[in-house]
């Protein structure tokens, strides 16, 4: 590659300034703050709870950690709640204990900082089964936002989003090692047999995918890309990878953080536009398929080209005959599909893993509860980035391991990298003996050439 | 059935309602133009799914029980919740019946009526008491959910009671007066009370149906099919 490195991300460096606790200009900060969240569902969602705890089966923190009742999804969101009410609600003006109305102290804050990045992860297990319709994901993600602004927001997350805004990618991974990293994941595609003339085009104008990665995949798992190369290869799909802006992440989406979303958002736009590409094509990964998918046309105001997954995508080929598969490279492997929240729940792709999976192989099990139902692993909403949440964030993941314990499988297939990460940590604290792998993964050694 | 009352419980019935009533509706118009005023997060994303269906299916959702697990894993109780909102609306609805079409109030009519206030108050003294003893109930309860629950139990029984009488050809009973009493605080205190979440309901539905129904995660049947990306 002869182009010249250049510096991707914001022009001027920036390191969001973090607090560890709420000091009382904080707080009125936070007051100023809030008229802004409160758009119709938000509102909606703050007046809305009647308290007749349907959610508390619904959440794997409530399911996993029983004793701890403060894990109820309507316990966690009253922490805000209580707020809002003491600001909104008419009767609290008068009787503010009556109605369970609390005015912003810093113990009130801290709870909420505790329970909404602590305790939840967005998932909207509890939307689904809220017959209020409270919309928890959005409410918890305004409740972020507000805290983020003061500055009271996870290190970790923050950095995640700063590296961000500062690389171009949240992994800081620079434009040069990018480019050689697909080079030679490129030469390892092309040392498989009959892969010889498989390519992994780099800034290829007018190719009709804009291929998008999660940042974990060029720096830990170059697998991951071979094989997601191998099979739009094989299947004769004109991609592109971006030596720009080619992470799908998002972290904003976690941090509540509006203006840094919509900015992501546009390098990305821009970069599939200075390509001329039809298609976004999102790579395997949950928030970054949602992002894409269904947030960054509202951030940016509209896109003009289509942006999918390369699970449709997978899928697609595969009614079409335009690869063809072995399942029997599979034999002796019982697999399972753990659906990521933002994909299946918030995405509306819960059919075409299936799709895939079913083409791939030939023993596969489904969790009790899967689809739009399926529990949150409990590696969501940016948990994996919030280190001192941990302890919390495995033993909330308990119901999925479980469930994935019960299927007798010995692989646990997925399709994002937050629950891969999770996955492999819960099956390696609860004794589970299941490997876990991805989509690409699965369809790249049953591919016959 | 006829409602021969004393003219002071007769201008309690009516006139008396009538000025609750349209004081109710005031703060009903302000608390729904209040959230009306509120910006709708944009959409602007190729759709997988028909917003308009998905809002309707989910303002029907109460009418599915079988399309949410915490109702298909509780059909006891979601059995629970129908009759006792059944409850609320035929209680309501002899609040209007007797001083307006007593007629209507026949003894089969009252019985019905009757059953449904029983099995109400029943049914609320079982909430009441859940409340209390589930942790997890109780936890997130606040006076606001005991005094409303509270209320509306004895409100069934006060039906209940006034409307034995009326059967009876009792129409003017200290029952009655209770039963009315009660009707208007009602309708003053309601406004400013979690009771008042049926004004919400659409709301939070409507909410729902447009963003899950859009990314085609509800009403798949009414999944648009332009979501088709060419190879």
């Amino acid at each position: 590659m002869s182009e010249k490195a250049i510096k991707l991300g914001a022009e001027k460096e920036r390191q969001w300034p973090t607090k560890t606790e709420f000091t009382p200009e904080m707080l009125a900060e936070m007051e100023k703050l809030l008229p802004s969240k409160l758009n119709r569902v938000v509102a909606a969602s703050l007046a809305g709870c009647i308290h007749c705890g349907m959610c508390s089966d619904a959440c794997h923190y409530s399911v996993s950690i029983p004793e701890d009742k403060t894990l109820v999804p309507a316990y966690k969101a009253d922490r805000f709640r209580k707020w809002y009410k003491s600001r909104y609600d008419w009767l609290a003006k008068v009787f503010p204990s009556f109605v369970g109305a609390q005015p912003l102290t810093k113990e009130l804050a801290e709870e909420m900082y505790d329970k909404l990045f602590g305790g939840c992860t967005m998932c909207r297990r509890c939307t689904l089964n809220c017959p209020m319709g409270v919309d928890y994901g959005m409410m918890v993600r305004a409740a972020r936002s507000i805290m983020q602004q003061v500055g009271r927001v996870p290190q970790h997350l923050q950095d995640t989003v700063d590296t961000h805004y500062n690389a171009g990618n949240n992994m800081a991974v620079p434009q040069d090692e990018m480019i050689e990293t697909i080079e030679w994941i490129e030469e390892e595609l092309q040392d498989e047999d009959g892969c010889e003339n498989f390519k992994i085009p780099v800034d290829k104008k007018g190719a009709k995918y804009f291929l998008t990665l999660n940042p974990r995949e060029p720096k830990y798992y170059p697998l991951t890309i071979q094989a997601t190369a191998k099979v739009l290869n094989a299947a004769g799909i004109d991609f592109t990878i971006s030596s720009r802006y080619w992470d799908l992440t998002n972290y904003a989406l976690f941090n509540g953080n509006d203006p840094d979303a919509k900015l992501f958002s546009m390098w990305q736009v821009e970069d599939v536009k200075r390509l001329g590409c039809e298609y976004l094509l999102a790579g395997e990964c949950g928030h970054g398929y949602r992002a894409l998918r269904w947030e960054l046309p509202n951030w940016v105001g509209g896109v003009p080209f289509k942006i999918t997954s390369v699970l449709e995508l997978f899928a697609k080929l595969i009614r079409e005959n335009r690869i063809k598969l072995d399942k029997s490279v599979w034999d002796g492997h019982r697999f399972t599909y753990h659906d990521s929240c933002n994909i299946a729940r918030s995405g509306g792709i819960w059919e075409e893993p299936r799709t895939i999976i079913r083409a791939a192989a030939n023993d596969f099990v489904e969790m009790e509860h899967h689809g739009p139902e399926s529990f949150c692993c409990g590696g969501g909403g940016g948990a994996l980035a919030m280190p001192e949440f941990t302890p919390r964030r495995i033993a909330a993941g308990k119901i999925k391991a479980d469930e994935i314990r019960a299927t007798g499988a010995n692989v646990c297939l997925q399709s994002c990298h937050n629950c891969t990460d999770q996955l492999k940590e819960i099956i390696e604290h609860y004794h589970i003996d299941a490997k876990v792998m991805n989509l690409a993964e699965l369809l790249a050694p049953a591919l016959i050439l | 059935m006829e409602n021969n009352v004393s003219h002071a419980l007769l201008f309690l019935e009516e006139e008396v309602q009538y000025i609750c009533l349209t004081f109710m509706a005031i703060m009903y118009a302000i608390k729904i133009v209040t959230l009306l005023k509120k910006p709708v997060p944009p959409e602007k994303a190729e759709l997988k799914g028909d917003r308009v269906a998905g809002a309707f299916e989910s303002l029907l959702n109460i009418l599915r029980p079988w399309s949410m697990e915490s109702t298909r894993n509780n059909m006891y109780f979601y059995a629970e919740f129908m009759i006792f909102h059944i409850a609320v609306a035929l209680t309501i609805g002899a609040t209007f019946l007797i001083p307006l079409t007593p007629q209507i109030m026949t003894p089969p009519v009252t019985v019905i009526f009757m059953v449904f206030m029983a099995l109400a108050f029943l049914i609320g003294l079982r909430r009441i008491h859940r409340r209390l003893t589930v942790p997890e109930i109780r936890i997130i309860s606040s006076p606001d959910d005991y005094f409303a629950i509270i209320l509306m139990t004895v409100f069934f029984a006060t039906g209940f009671i006034a409307l034995y009488f009326w059967l009876n050809k009792m129409p003017e009973t200290a029952w009655m007066w209770v039963f009315f009493l009660m009707t208007t605080f009602f309708l003053l205190y309601v406004p400013f009370s979690k009771i008042s979440h049926y004004i919400l309901y659409p709301f939070g539905r409507v909410n729902f149906g447009r963003t899950f129904g859009g990314r085609g995660v509800t009403n798949k049947k009414a999944k648009d099919t332009n979501w088709n990306p060419t190879l």
